[in-house]
């Protein structure tokens, strides 16, 4: 469907755009779009008067550069290609070290492709600080499987804090899921004693909270124990992104919660937490790369939303949903009825969703704990 | 709209040539892009370090669509075009949109036996190409002084194989004055009766004061996008692609002044294409030049 619409600003200027809406977008993205429009395409200066009324502060130009050593593939969307578009979508500056190159992620048939080594790792990074370019504001990391590649990510990320001590780490403690590691087990001293301690916001799900610290998670109480000691060990910012705990809409969906800690101090001085919880929707299907798009989108929106955690797991837990039904959808469709799709068929449907990656209409609401 | 494109091109940490400038621009325009990275270096070679004193050009390739770029080895470009020619037995319609890039301003800046490998075997299996003048001519052995030259080699270039060739710049005298420099394209389509008829255009394009690098790039990932959607009409495919590379580079060039403050010439890192932040542009372009068709 193409829309035109125009706006007529105080100053006489008229601006048109034509947009193609998807159902997400009707109501106050039609409104929103055709000021982003306008503001990129047009003299600006007008316009920003009008559109700082209606807007918040995200479109204003944003200097924020992320470092993302993730996995590349050439085709589909896990690790760095489904970490750098969404995140260049949102206007974030992305300088990506690719950790591997792969024709394709490992659940396929068939994959290969070469792997850079922590030595190789350390070489590129030395080319970026060699040419003082080395100032980033958030790094992203998610699945390794070689210890000393990881070492050497954790040394980068402490030279990158101490050329900038406000750089925000956000790291996906890729340890493995359901009861079982799927890395090498020598990895796991390595997140606990080195990596997630320098983190600043992790996404672990059930497994990897309770092997990090060593705790079980059978009720919410406990999970809440278990956040507080992930706390302690460095990141303020704790999303358990998925677990076994039963939800009150019922079996069909899963409890997410998340907790963080903000720099109010309490009347006792000690920090205030706050602590979220979400029932998501399951979806029977095995998708590859969502965890790594988490993991991006949640960087994003706390970078909005800082001290909103609330707010910040609504935007990052909706524009999944909207990826993952548009991306569920067309597989069916490739796959044709009654059959079950196939990895490819499952690729995330990216480039299609970029319209909710700008702007994610909120299609679940997070519960603040009061504890 | 579902078409794949597979993009055989650099791939650097920071800043945009190669992948990096061609991904993101046609992902926001709903390709889908899958890249095969033929390096990972930390930044472009051209402007950082100064190690070579070279501007590295990268160009896409694609699936259906396929920009090839920079590339400094017979071997790896032979397999590139090896992997056109059974791409293009599994789909006889793919395009494969070709950056032939060899050198500039009269010099090569890739080592010289690329040459014949461009001239026998890429360029033929191409159906787009960006060449430059100096490519141009290097590619047909043809100078060019008028625009008759460049007419004349632009149909040399046709007969090698390419449908569609645009030369990116030239030093032919533009009338808008020496503030501008020209660009020419070509594109032979087949009419209903079986004859070929040969659309010509040519654009007059403000010269910028400074050195950039990846725009070749972008320029060869914009064709691809613009020609796809207007496949039998060069002057706008030209007009939309041109505009967008006139808008990235006014944006770029203006931060880069913002950094580097008054009086002061940026750095290359300052340089970089304003990618992300020129995401409206991209994917919808206006029109600020306009191409003229040739009565020839």
């Amino acid at each position: 469907m193409s829309v035109s619409v125009w706006v007529l600003c105080p100053s006489v200027l008229w601006l048109d755009s034509d947009f193609t809406l998807t159902e997400n977008t009707l109501d106050c993205g039609l409104g929103i779009a055709a000021l982003r429009a306008a503001l990129n395409t047009k003299p600006a200066f007008v316009l920003r008067g009008l559109c700082s009324v209606f807007y918040s502060n995200f479109m204003h130009e944003m200097e924020c550069r992320v470092l993302s050593i993730q996995s590349h593939v050439v085709r589909g969307y896990v690790g760095n290609k489904s970490a750098s578009f969404p995140l260049q979508v949102l206007g974030f500056e992305v300088d990506s070290i690719n950790s591997v190159q792969f024709s394709n992620h490992t659940g396929y048939s068939h994959w290969k492709g070469q792997v850079l080594t922590a030595d190789e790792l350390h070489v590129l990074y030395e080319g970026i600080k060699l040419n003082n370019v080395h100032h980033y504001d958030y790094v992203l990391t998610g699945y390794t499987r070689d210890t000393s590649f990881l070492e050497m990510v954790v040394d980068i990320v402490q030279e990158l804090k101490r050329a900038n001590p406000n750089l925000v780490y956000v790291c996906d403690p890729v340890l493995g899921d359901h009861g079982s590691m799927y890395v090498p087990e020598n990895l796991h001293p390595v997140y606990k004693n080195k990596v997630v301690p320098v983190a600043d916001i992790i996404t672990p799900n059930q497994f990897e909270a309770e092997l990090l610290t060593g705790k079980n998670i059978s009720t919410e109480k406990d999970a809440v124990e278990v956040m507080d000691l992930l706390h302690k060990m460095g990141p303020d910012t704790v999303v358990i992104t998925s677990s076994d705990l039963p939800s009150r809409l019922g079996d069909r969906f899963l409890v997410s919660l998340g907790s963080q800690r903000t720099c109010k101090l309490m009347p006792d001085g000690t920090k205030s937490t706050q602590r979220v919880r979400m029932e998501i929707p399951k979806v029977d299907a095995v998708f590859v790369g969502t965890g790594d798009l988490f993991a991006a989108m949640l960087l994003a929106w706390t970078h909005h939303y800082p001290n909103d955690l609330k707010t910040a797991c609504e935007k990052t837990f909706s524009v999944m949903h909207h990826v993952i039904k548009r991306t569920i959808s067309y597989a069916h469709e490739l796959a044709g009825p009654g059959r079950k799709p196939s990895p490819p068929q499952l690729e995330l449907r990216m480039v299609q969703s970029k319209a909710d990656i700008e702007d994610p209409a909120i299609v679940m609401e997070a519960t603040v704990l009061t504890l | 709209m579902e078409c794949r494109v597979l993009s055989i091109q650099s791939h650097v940490v920071r800043g945009y040539v190669g992948n990096k400038s061609a991904s993101f621009p046609l992902q926001v325009l709903g390709f889908e892009v899958d890249s095969i990275n033929s390096v990972q270096f930390s930044n472009h070679t051209g402007t950082y370090n100064v190690e070579q004193g070279y501007v590295e050009e990268f160009a896409l390739t694609q699936n259906p669509l396929r920009p090839s770029g920079y590339t400094r080895d017979t071997s790896f470009l032979e397999m590139v075009v090896d992997i056109v020619q059974e791409l293009k037995r599994a789909n006889p319609n793919l395009v494969y949109v070709c950056d032939p890039v060899l050198g500039d301003h009269g010099s090569m800046y890739v080592p010289e036996n690329l040459h014949p490998v461009y001239k026998n075997k890429v360029v033929p299996v191409a159906d787009i190409i960006t060449p430059n003048q100096f490519e141009a001519e290097l590619l047909t052995g043809k100078n060019i002084s008028t625009e008759k030259d460049a007419v004349e080699v632009m149909d040399l270039l046709h007969k090698m194989g390419p449908d569609t060739v645009v030369i990116t710049s030239s030093d032919l005298p533009s009338r808008l004055g020496d503030r501008f420099l020209v660009s020419l394209g070509s594109q032979r389509t087949l009419m209903p009766d079986g004859t070929k008829s040969t659309q010509r255009v040519r654009m007059e394009i403000p010269k910028v004061d400074a050195v950039f690098v990846g725009t070749g790039d972008l320029f060869a990932a914009m064709l691809l996008a613009w020609t796809h959607h207007y496949p039998n009409d060069l002057k706008t495919a030209c007009e939309k692609t041109f505009s967008v590379m006139h808008h990235v580079i006014k944006r770029t060039i203006s931060y880069a002044h913002d950094l580097a403050g008054p009086g002061r010439k940026p750095s290359p890192p300052q340089l970089e294409l304003r990618m992300v932040q020129s995401k409206a542009d991209i994917e919808d372009p206006a029109i600020v030049m306009e191409a003229t068709v040739l009565n020839l």
